[in-house]
């Protein structure tokens, strides 16, 4: 299994449980791991009892499992304060103001959030050396694929904007001829160095996902949850992103056979449905079925949550060739 | 002895040097009127062609238009101070593209 894995799906699903329930899994097996929380809804520090913040923290009372979640408020703050002090130290007093609009709105736009999101849980990625297995507990479909869609796209961008600064560096130099002093040199120009940091960031994010990352898709026996897991699973193929598997959650239980009164004739019939829709999951994805979770009356926390991970069909074996953290 | 051969043919010497000096100066100012000049205008004038639209395509929401990168691109904006400024300068500057084109040849 690989180092990196990703539990995704439709909102409400149990994409927090299936997580949790992993990396107990993992832990149990001997792995330091760690579960990271990518949804801006957190519900791990409500599973694992305990609060949690935007640094790995030992999980209470298990041995070896770790947890997190991501703030991309506080990440788009701290890039703020960042390019804000970079600016003090730069610019001159006169123009400050100007720039500093600028760069107010450029963290104002809606792409901000997920940039944030994007370069916190890459930056997880690359400090992870500490830990055999990162579990991600991601946002909901969208939000995911749009995530993940992300390097290759920034990946293009900036190396139109490098090829664009490169040129008209190119011409400054050519244009400072005899003992003219050219108004922009190629050495050292900080723009390109910068462009340059940021292409290797996505580069990195790109190759860590393609090669070592695994996704599972959550999926309840519903129609709505089971057609958007379709989709899902089409949109990560699209980005050469396979899903390796899907774990069912949310199974009802059928009645005793003896048992006729209403609510067991309701269960009935809702398990001749879901059993319609499990049908369609084994049959028409190309997917494994890893998890057949049945719901339970309490919340899993606690002892269930070691229930929920035996039932997991999804191995916690150590990734076979660790990836190179500080790529 | 050869202190007395460099005095003679010093002063020719001399004189021969300060005149292809002030000939290579006037070519050299002539070159640079009709060759050099120009040739650089335009080659810079075409340089700050594209870093305007390297400047556009790193801020484009200074026009109202949102960028999923510009909260990439702000981190660039610290040293980008002269680019900034001379960009903006352009943008209010720039009548025309004909206007701009014929800048350089000083009418």
């Amino acid at each position: 299994m690989e180092k990196f894995v990703f539990f995704g799906g439709k909102g409400g699903v149990g994409k927090t449980t299936m997580s949790a329930a992993y990396s107990v899994k993992c832990a149990d097996a001997g792995l330091d791991t760690l579960v990271v929380s990518t949804d801006p809804a957190h519900s791990t520090s409500d599973v694992f009892d305990q609060e949690l913040g935007d640094e790995p923290q030992a999980v209470e009372g298990r041995e070896g499992l770790w947890a997190m979640e991501i703030d991309p408020d506080e990440e788009v703050e701290h890039h703020l304060m960042e390019t804000k002090r970079a600016l003090g130290d730069q610019v001159s007093a006169a123009l400050v103001n100007e720039i500093d609009r600028q760069i107010e709105m450029a963290h104002q736009t809606p792409g901000a959030y997920e940039a944030a999101l994007f370069d916190r849980f890459v930056d997880v990625m690359r400090s992870s050396d500490d830990f055999d297995r990162v579990v991600f507990d991601t946002s909901p479909t969208g939000g995911t694929l749009r995530l993940l869609g992300l390097p290759d796209f920034l990946e293009g961008w900036i190396d139109r904007l490098r090829r664009k600064r490169e040129k008209s560096i190119d011409l400054y130099e050519k244009a400072a001829i005899g003992n003219n002093e050219p108004r922009r040199v190629m050495d050292g120009d900080p723009i390109l160095a910068r462009l340059q940091e940021r292409k290797e960031f996505f580069e990195y994010a790109g190759e860590t996902l393609r090669e070592h990352a695994a996704f599972f898709l959550v999926v309840n026996p519903d129609e709505l949850s089971v057609r958007e897991t379709r989709r899902a699973a089409e949109g990560l193929a699209d980005r050469g992103l396979a899903v390796r598997g899907l774990a069912v959650n949310r199974l009802t239980p059928s009645p005793d056979d003896d048992e006729n009164g209403r609510g067991a004739r309701y269960l009935r019939d809702r398990v001749a449905t879901e059993r319609a829709h499990l049908r369609t999951l084994r049959e028409e994805f190309e997917q494994p079925v890893v998890a057949e979770i049945e719901t339970r009356v309490e919340e899993v926390k606690g002892d269930f949550l070691t229930e929920v991970a035996d039932e997991l069909d999804i191995e916690a074996a150590p990734p076979a060739t660790p990836p190179d953290g500080s790529a | 002895m050869s202190d007395a051969t460099d005095d003679g043919g010093g002063a020719l010497a001399d004189r021969i040097d300060r005149y292809l000096d002030a000939l290579r100066e006037w070519a050299a100012g002539l070159y640079h009127g009709l060759v050099t000049h120009p040739a650089y205008e335009k080659i810079e004038k075409e340089a700050e062609d594209l870093e305007d639209t390297f400047m556009l395509a790193c801020f484009p929401d200074a026009f109202g238009i949102p960028s999923p990168v510009s909260y990439y691109t702000a981190e660039l904006l610290p040293y980008l101070e002269d680019e900034f400024e001379a960009w903006e300068r352009r943008m209010w500057d720039r009548g025309s593209m004909l206007e701009r084109k014929g800048q350089q040849y000083h009418f």
